[in-house]
């Protein structure tokens, strides 16, 4: 009985599999050509070759002979988990008091948090790279965090998802006595696992992939990043693309996998956690 | 639990980002300045922002290794600054009033230093009386890095043209590499049009955005899209209009191939569709890299545009320059360094030409065994030499910080043109254009 | 009296609680953003680059050059054309593809999600250099399209204004579908399943469900991601400097690539820059706020 009915399931959602898997192909196929170009010398792949070919170790060696790989690679996971890690608890404490005590001057102060993300970020470059000139914060990794870390977008998520945190969990959490922080901290943070993997998958992304502002303060070899790596690898008067596919197949790995691990997280849902 | 593991990773992470700052600050070698990255503070250290591994940096590399010769404690970082972040680099912290970023020598594109020299004067070092002959140096190179007189640039990376064909292509066709050597552009745009029928490829490509083409023509006859006041002159200037009716009527006539983007161009050369390139004598390093095509190329002289009194069959297109900065703390040392490599050392540059292939602007150069070597790609020309030789002829033109805004609304108009927009109006406009973007 | 003192304080105290879990994240952006928005409008107000940073003549020159700049008009057109077409788009494509990958009988679900991740994922290189070759006149999709019979000869994607305009917003919708995706299936974790169950019961079948259960549910969502939409493509430039250039001849051009152009390309006017950054500032917020208005209301 449940065997034939799972299989009726799985055959009314036929289509539903016929459309994900264009999408799939859609999605993916990028990436294959990414990665079978960084199997191509640089000639093929401006000929427009998409069969995978059997010069990646050359690519590879080619870029880690020009390029500090290891450096920009380990220098951008240190940046982008630090400011994930900061970004979340900051964020995610002021989305939850916005939502959870809201009133009407939250609410007013929270639209005009919000503006804070709609003025092109070159108007404030040269302000804020004064500001961290004279505070001496070029260079190092608190430079790179420190405008990153507090973000409208994030407390929005954060607010917004925070409504639908069950109001009768705080209330039952006050009488058993908690104080607001350890209801934070034990309730809200515990159940809101799906928001807080969503956030760290997005804020991740956008701090690896940041570049206008890294660039602007880390003037030293040893603070390049790997959206910095791959500017110089087509800066020359030729561009290797083998080996250019290379480095640009390790500056999308990381990302890709720190969503795949975590995308478990934001679709299992509150639901167990709440029971 | 998790909270803990949270707290703790959490902590070891901003340890971890203070003590990377504290590390830059007291940075072990001595000699980044406070904050890390600025020019040294005195002593025998330089620090270089430069591009291309293969390239630019490999040319510093070797004169730093020259240099030492003879300052056995002499020592120069070079950073690796792409040309975009080198650019972006120096105009925030040229604008914030914070030069202490910058490092003690930068390479920069010949074509751009004009506007940062307008934008922020005080930001560069003055070399005229640095030492070097600026004689040995040909007249074009050094006004790309001069103002009022004054010279602020040691040229370095040459940008010469050629026009490199593909000898196996015109064969097919029926033409001799004579056939294209010191003619006019309506010839060359009949043999483009002919080849092209026969055979399908192409003796011209260009980008319709940003594209260099227009700008090479017109600065062949010693002329730009300003005037000698450095106002915007395009209507009313006769050799523009001359080169933008013969640059359109090559679209027409299918004698160009426009390309939307760089990748684009360098396709149609690697995967055939490109019987010629009309560019910098940089292409080389693209062109050498297609090992197929091996023997089958050679470099002439450009076309030049027809009934001007002031054409002539050469021109540049893109190059760079070293300069030394205002934040430098040791200019004197940094002045001795530049003079002493690239700015008087033939042997210096017979180095580095095998090397990197790349074309020094310094002229004795030219005359030295190494480039007159004859290259196996070329079928044996001596490309070198030759290319040095162009570069003695090319004639100087008014330069502009605009050069970008006047390349952009210029090629806008010609793609104005192209889409049916009557030439008067398309150059209005790109008159108004500049002129705009020339105000303030 | 005594419970009564008691409950006062702890009102009290859950006030303070409320306030001061706002106060980090306050501080930082007071500090990060609006102090230098505050300087970038003071720049704004002046002219010249470097140390001749001056007082323009009059005080809001720079605003009033916008109204004769044509290229920065042009800008604006174009970047309301990808506002208006490319975001609905998206987002509904956004939506339903979380309401299909939140299925529970659904197979492979982690596989197809990261996938539909993906390009949003692919370092901002690769994609433009894909996205070029892909439309180029000799690409992929001309080879395909030729091979197909549907068109004669490559089509020049890129060097025509309105197929430019096309392959931007393809090129948009394929790399942030997947993003907001993520927003949404979040998002559908605060739904209860039973909620659909019981709609099933009811009879409802999935069009039906999705109109009348997810959405309204997934509001709040879809106004954050609305919100952000809007901001990101009054402020995009990727695309616009990476697949065009901006151009053929300034037709896809965007404001921010615009702006953009105006301090680093172009010689350096900071004052005008600000100046355009301001206005694209104005316009995210009013569209934001009357989104705000509209929908983000709690029943």
């Amino acid at each position: 009985m449940t065997k034939k009915n799972s299989s009726m399931i799985q055959r009314r959602l036929i289509p539903t599999y016929i459309f994900l898997i264009i999408v799939s192909f859609i999605s993916v196929f990028p990436l294959y050509w990414m990665i079978s170009a960084a199997t191509n010398t640089s000639v093929d792949v401006s000929r427009g070759r998409i069969l995978p070919g059997g010069h990646f170790m050359e690519n590879f060696n080619n870029l880690t002979a020009q390029q500090p790989l290891w450096r920009a690679l380990g220098n951008s996971f240190l940046y982008a988990i630090v400011t994930t890690l900061v970004c979340l608890l900051i964020c995610s404490i002021a989305g939850y008091g916005f939502e959870v005590y809201h009133d009407k001057w939250k609410d007013k102060l929270f639209s005009i948090l919000l503006l804070a993300m709609m003025i092109p970020q070159v108007a404030t470059m040269v302000p804020l790279f004064q500001m961290f000139s004279k505070a001496r914060l070029l260079n190092c990794t608190l430079g790179f965090i420190l405008p990153m870390i507090s973000t409208p977008f994030m407390i929005m998520m954060f607010r917004q998802n925070a409504r639908a945190f069950p109001i009768d969990i705080i209330e039952a959490a006050r009488i058993d006595g908690l104080n607001e922080v350890q209801i934070f901290f034990r309730m809200f943070f515990p159940t809101m696992r799906s928001t807080y993997a969503a956030a760290a998958v997005i804020t991740f992304m956008n701090a690896w992939n940041s570049y206008l502002w890294p660039k602007v303060i880390m003037t030293d070899n040893n603070s390049l990043t790997m959206p910095m790596l791959i500017a110089n690898l087509i800066t020359g008067y030729v561009t290797d693309y083998g080996m250019l596919m290379c480095g640009v197949l390790f500056c999308s790995i990381p990302t890709m996998v720190v969503f795949f691990v975590l995308q478990k997280q934001f679709a299992e849902g509150i639901t167990g956690a709440v029971k | 639990m998790k909270r803990k593991l949270l707290s703790v990773l959490l902590a070891g992470a901003m340890v971890l980002s203070l003590a990377a700052c504290g590390n830059s600050g007291t940075s072990d070698d001595g000699g980044s300045s406070e904050g890390g990255g600025g020019g040294s503070e005195g002593g025998n250290k330089l620090t270089v922002w430069a591009w291309d591994p293969t390239f630019n940096i490999k040319a510093m590399d070797m004169a730093a290794e020259q240099y030492k010769k003879d300052n056995a404690d002499f020592e120069l970082e070079v950073i690796e600054t792409s040309s975009d972040d080198c650019q972006t680099k120096l105009t925030t912290c040229a604008n914030s009033g914070d030069y202490s970023t910058m490092p003690d020598i930068v390479l920069m594109q010949d074509n751009s230093y004009q506007k940062f020299l307008k934008s922020y004067p005080d930001a560069f070092t003055d070399l005229t009386d640095c030492g070097v002959n600026w004689d040995d140096f040909s007249a074009i190179k050094q006004s790309y890095s001069m103002a009022d007189d004054k010279h602020y640039g040691i040229p370095y990376d040459n940008g010469v043209c050629a026009a490199f064909y593909r000898t196996d292509i015109l064969d097919e066709a029926g033409y001799k590499i004579e056939d294209l050597t010191d003619i006019t552009w309506s010839k060359f745009t009949e043999i483009a049009a002919d080849v092209h029928k026969k055979t399908g490829k192409y003796l011209l490509t260009s980008e319709s955005t940003g594209g260099d083409v227009i700008m090479l023509m017109i600065q062949s006859c010693g002329a730009n899209f300003v005037n000698e006041n450095g106002e915007a002159y395009i209507v009313g200037n006769d050799v523009a209009e001359k080169c933008i009716d013969l640059y359109t009527d090559m679209i027409k006539k299918d004698a160009v191939k426009l390309v939307n983007n760089w990748d684009e161009y360098v396709s149609t050369v690697t995967n055939g569709e490109a019987a010629g390139v009309i560019n910098g004598n940089w292409m080389n390093a693209t062109i050498t890299g297609i090992e197929d095509q091996a023997g089958k190329w050679q470099i002439t002289t450009l076309p030049k545009v027809d009934g001007v009194d002031t054409a002539t069959n050469y021109a540049n297109n893109g190059g760079s320059s070293w300069y030394i900065t205002s934040n430098c703390k040791n200019p004197d040392l940094a002045k001795d360094f530049l003079v002493k490599t690239f700015g008087s050392s033939t042997e210096f540059y017979d180095a580095i030409l095998p090397e990197t292939s790349g074309i020094a602007c310094y002229l004795p150069a030219g005359e030295s065994e190494v480039y007159n070597e004859p290259v196996e790609f070329y079928g044996g020309q001596p490309i070198y030499s030759t290319l040095v030789e162009y570069s003695s002829h090319i004639p100087e033109f008014t330069k502009t910080p605009y050069h970008y805004e006047a390349r952009e609304a210029v090629n806008t108009a010609i793609i104005n043109i192209t889409n049916g927009t009557a030439k008067e109006d398309a150059l209005k406009e790109a008159q108004e254009t500049l002129e705009f973007k020339m105000s303030e | 009296m005594n419970s009564n003192k008691k409950g006062m304080t702890l009102v009290a105290k859950q006030k303070a609680a409320g306030w001061a879990f706002l106060t980090p994240a306050t501080l930082m952006i007071v500090v990060m953003s609006f102090y230098p928005m505050v300087r970038a409008f003071i720049i704004s107000l002046q002219t010249g680059a470097g140390a001749n940073m001056r007082f323009a003549e009059p005080i809001f020159s720079n605003y009033q050059r916008m109204m004769a700049d044509k290229v920065f008009i042009k800008s604006i057109g174009n970047t309301f054309l990808y506002l208006l077409i490319q975001v609905p788009i998206m987002l509904i494509l956004a939506i339903l593809l979380a309401q299909l990958l939140n299925n529970k009988d659904l197979k492979f679900k982690g596989l197809f999600r990261t996938c539909v991740f993906l390009p949003c994922a692919t370092s901002l290189v690769s994609y433009a250099l894909i996205f070029r070759s892909l439309f180029a006149q000799e690409g992929l999709i001309n080879s395909i399209l030729v091979k197909l019979h549907i068109l004669e000869s490559g089509y020049n994607f890129l060097g025509n204004a309105a197929s430019a305009k096309i392959v931007i917003i393809i090129a948009l919708v394929w790399r942030w579908t997947g993003y907001n995706m993520v927003f949404y299936l979040s998002g559908l974790q605060n739904i209860e399943y039973s909620v659909y169950e019981a709609a099933k019961i009811d009879g409802a079948n999935g069009w039906k469900t999705f109109w009348g259960i997810t959405v309204p549910l997934l509001k709040p969502t879809i106004i954050m991601t609305f919100i952000m939409s809007i901001n990101g493509t009054l402020q995009l430039f990727d695309e616009s400097v990476n697949l065009t250039k901006g151009g053929p001849a300034n037709a896809t051009i965007t404001m921010s690539h615009y702006v953009y152009n105006t301090c680093f390309i172009n010689v350096p006017n900071f004052g005008y820059a600000s100046a355009m950054a301001f206005l694209i500032f104005i316009m995210v917020a009013i569209l934001a706020f009357i989104n705000l208005k509209v929908g983000d209301t709690r029943d």
